[in-house]
């Protein structure tokens, strides 16, 4: 009699484990954390973390020796090393990000879940955004020392990081494009090194362009990301169209990725 | 669960799958088709992958392009690569596809869908270590985390080797009790062994459907017979042709098959006396036994010239290089 009762327990158990709860958070959250946690395992990001601080520490190094106690403590000069540095390394940390979900198939399986393109891409952006987020941070570093060593002005220094936080943001999406485009993980990094650099000599440019066109020399100017930095930002001066201008790259190039997503689907 | 209607996709000028219309019901449906015939451009648009050039189709009871959503919420897809990510656990993957796809009690679903695949034990096993089958089963129990109406698994036994081929049969076998399946295979007595129903595809176009027993039945009453004798096929060939109510003849390796001019006649007796009176020994005589594999030869003989090539290609355990359909991709 007792057993007969007893068999019938895990029976009921078993039934329970069929059930499904659908309802969990957004599917671009479950994308973010995965990808986030990639940043933590992959040796191209830490070989990027570890050039990027090797670079910048031996010219702050530089920086300290050569200021000699005489020069004013410059907290922006980091922060603008790290907005040229991004040529090399946005293309590093986001050549991967698309492109080997398309060669390894594993986008074919994600685009037949219940999660549009943009989800997805968003997901995979703010992963990139939020590990290059924390470089920034350790960055801060630097001026932790310059305040221990000298007096630097914390309102340039609040803007000058905040700008490179912006301006990594926009480098990093717009590089994101080329991993959407291409299966090669190279030709990806090649092709974001290579818009990241031409966007960033644009100021130059434009100061090549013969002066009687003055209206080019400012569409050029204000098209390149320097413009928007190193003359504002980098010197502490926060403009509205600086960071209008950063945000408005990043959701273009969210909007291209996705797009371009779609169409090599579609195209099969 | 899943009707299609005059669905077509062309790339550029090339036509992958032409105007096919087919409809399944519950259990297993075999997707029947040499390599290239378009098996897998049509699953890719059935779960809103591939938007179709043209025609229409439903599945669960939504279309799958107007509806893609709720489509994908109710169908569990699985590629033919099996792309899995191989740095992640077998729970971790699961648990990371049961999230996007929105399902709250992720562990329970993604250990419980794991036993259902017998691989509770590999859990924690990182995807790389896993073998070529034990993979393939991972994807196929991604597929199952949300309990879907339906499920696509496009060509689920390639690379296998044949103990995990027949465990993989089993357990689609096992699913078509409770969901829906769409089975691809170019594997004949695989279709043959696990479906209910079979669609021939071939070239992008739908050539014959039904139940294998059907099919078989459509040809078996042309009655033809297998008959063989200690002489060579070629000096047989002549006497059986001249049996009257006999209409074809041809050789087939060491005998000839005969075809009855009608079904309902049986030409073995005067098969067996011909033989026997031209004093030769008799070996063998009896019904031409029918398979997929000659359904589907017969079926396309009259268009398909690599058919000679997919007969090598249907051998059981071939997982030669699937380029074909990749071309079409």
């Amino acid at each position: 009699m007792t057993d007969q009762t007893l068999d019938l327990a895990p029976k009921a158990g078993a039934e329970r484990e069929e059930v499904v709860e659908i309802g969990g958070g957004p599917a671009f959250w479950a994308v973010f954390k995965r990808e986030f946690r990639q940043y933590f395992r992959s040796p191209i990001a830490y070989g990027v973390a570890f050039a990027l601080f090797l670079f910048t520490g031996i010219y702050f190094n530089a920086y300290v020796t050569g200021a000699n106690g005489q020069a004013p403590a410059n907290a922006t000069l980091i922060p603008a090393v790290i907005t040229f540095l991004l040529f090399l390394f946005a293309p590093l940390l986001t050549m991967r990000l698309i492109a080997e979900e398309t060669r390894e198939g594993t986008l074919e399986v994600l685009m037949t879940l219940p999660m549009n393109e943009a989800q997805f891409v968003i997901g995979k952006f703010l992963a990139v955004w939020a590990y290059y987020t924390i470089l920034i941070l350790v960055s801060l570093i630097y001026l932790v020392i310059l305040s221990l060593i000298g007096t630097p002005d914390l309102g340039a220094a609040a803007g000058a990081y905040f700008g490179a936080w912006l301006y990594g943001g926009a480098a990093l999406a717009i590089t994101m494009i080329f991993s959407a485009l291409t299966e090669d993980q190279i030709v990806a990094a090649f092709l974001g090194a290579a818009t990241i650099l031409v966007m960033f000599l644009a100021d130059s440019a434009a100061a090549a362009i013969p002066s009687n066109a003055p209206w080019l020399v400012d569409i050029v100017r204000e098209l390149g990301l320097t413009a928007h930095y190193d003359s504002t930002m980098a010197a502490g001066i926060l403009r509205g169209e600086d960071v209008l201008y950063f945000v408005f790259l990043m959701v273009l190039s969210i909007f291209i990725t996705t797009l371009i997503i779609s169409i090599r689907r579609w195209r099969g | 669960m899943i009707e299609v209607e005059h669905l077509t996709k062309r790339y550029g000028g090339f036509t992958a799958v032409n105007d096919i219309s087919f409809s399944t019901g519950a259990g297993v449906t075999g997707f029947l088709g040499p390599n290239g015939a378009g098996k897998t451009t049509t699953m890719r648009m059935l779960t809103g992958y591939l938007p179709p050039t043209s025609g229409k189709a439903s599945v669960a009871g939504f279309d799958v392009f107007n509806d893609s959503l709720q489509v994908r919420k109710r169908v569990g897809y699985l590629p033919e690569s099996v792309p899995l990510y191989r740095d992640m656990s077998a729970l971790a993957y699961l648990m990371y596809i049961a999230e996007i796809r929105g399902v709250k009690n992720r562990r329970d679903r993604a250990l419980h869908v794991l036993g259902r695949v017998g691989l509770q034990d590999r859990a924690d096993s990182l995807i790389r270590t896993l073998s070529k089958g034990m993979r393939q089963r991972v994807g196929l129990a991604s597929t199952l985390l949300h309990d879907p109406d339906v499920l696509i698994l496009d060509e689920p036994t390639i690379g296998l080797d044949p103990r995990q081929v027949l465990e993989l049969r089993d357990l689609v076998r096992e699913l078509g009790q409770r969901h829906t399946v769409l089975f691809s295979t170019h594997i004949l007595s695989e279709a043959e062994q696990v479906c209910q129903n079979v669609v021939i595809i071939n070239r992008g176009e739908i050539i014959a459907q039904g139940s294998p027993s059907a099919l078989r039945g459509e040809l078996e009453r042309g009655g033809r017979v297998f008959a063989r004798a200690d002489v060579a096929a070629e000096t047989l060939l002549p006497t059986v042709r001249e049996i009257d109510g006999i209409i074809e003849v041809e050789i087939s390796t060491d005998g000839v098959i005969a075809t009855p001019a009608t079904p309902e006649i049986d030409p073995r007796p005067a098969i067996a006396r011909a033989i026997i009176g031209q004093g030769w020994n008799l070996l063998e005589l009896r019904p031409q036994a029918v398979n997929l594999e000659e359904i589907f030869l017969e079926l396309t003989r009259h268009e398909a010239q690599g058919a000679a090539d997919e007969e090598a290609e249907a051998h059981e355990y071939d997982d030669d290089d699937e380029n074909d359909e990749e071309v079409s991709a």
